[in-house]
């Protein structure tokens, strides 16, 4: 580990925790939140988020089969069509330099949430990309996570 | 071009907890035309019209100079960015494009010869804000007013 940024900056840690919270409690299924972080940590290649939030959905009772095809959910049946459409934008919104948020996935995604849902998405994919920097910029090494019993 | 909604009206909350992240940076201690070379440089990547408007105006009434902004894109070979702002660009970049390789050790070392790990954490904190803002800002449609002349 490069530097331990709760200890050096605990402000950057409550100032997160703010950001993890609103999302917390905006009201979107948890299960959904585990699927958008895992797959946005995959995206940036954070290992210590992916260690963690593959845990945390397993805890949560998310199936083994579901985690580990969720990087080629396009191609495998058992994804919910709002599932499909929170991990499309999920993808859209981390990797947002490649091409925004086309208008046909606007489209698909406000079929299933309105617009402050759609916000709350944004946000939680937000706040996983933004565990994702931390994580990797300081070297946060994984392996050590226990999920709590109780989430 | 039309905004797809107003994102502060559909969702104060979320506004409220994007205000927290920028008042973290604002009250950190990061030099503000600094913080601003930041932003511009990741809505560049992040292609958002929006922040750029917003940041290029901002950064012009800190006195920042029209060429220096100009040649953001070009930063590596132009003389008129300080060692430390070439330090910090440099990780703007690596962090705003996470994905491809992370953050590379002499990357971090050359960044940590200029600021300290507290500064370099709360530096991680404001790309993560731009990058946050810059997220929601092309998700939502919006798009900067035309300047008249």
């Amino acid at each position: 580990m490069r530097l331990n940024y709760m200890k050096v900056q605990p402000e950057s840690l409550q100032t997160l925790l703010k950001l993890e919270g609103y999302v917390k409690k905006s009201g979107l299924d948890h299960s959904l939140l585990e699927l958008i972080k895992i797959r946005a940590s995959q995206i940036n290649g954070c290992a210590y988020c992916l260690d963690m939030h593959t845990k945390d959905a397993r805890a949560m009772g998310e199936t083994e089969q579901r985690l580990f095809m969720l990087s080629a959910w396009r191609e495998a049946p058992f994804y919910s069509e709002e599932e499909r459409a929170a991990l499309a934008l999920t993808e859209a919104v981390t990797k947002i330099s490649d091409a925004g948020v086309p208008q046909p996935l606007y489209e698909q995604v406000r079929k299933h949430f309105d617009e402050s849902q759609f916000v709350n998405l944004i946000m939680a994919i937000n706040a996983i990309n933004c565990w994702n920097r931390m994580a990797i910029s300081t070297g946060m090494v994984p392996g050590d996570y226990q999920p709590a019993v109780q989430k | 071009m039309k905004v797809r909604f107003n994102h502060i009206s559909a969702n104060p909350g979320a506004m409220q907890t994007m205000l927290k992240l920028e008042g973290f940076i604002q009250t950190s201690g990061l030099d503000s035309r600094l913080y601003e070379l930041i932003k511009l440089r990741a809505s560049q990547i992040n292609g958002c019209a929006y922040c750029l408007d917003m940041h290029t105006r901002e950064s012009r009434k800190m006195g920042e100079t029209e060429q220096r902004i100009h040649l953001l894109h070009a930063w590596r070979e132009a003389p008129f960015y300080s060692e430390k702002e070439r330090a910090v660009l440099e990780l703007t970049e690596a962090v705003t494009r996470i994905s491809e390789q992370g953050v590379p050790q002499d990357l971090y070392e050359r960044v940590r010869t200029h600021i300290d790990e507290a500064e370099y954490v709360t530096i991680i904190m404001a790309i993560n804000t731009i990058n946050a803002w810059n997220r929601i800002a092309i998700s939502t449609g919006m798009f900067p007013e035309t300047e008249t002349r």
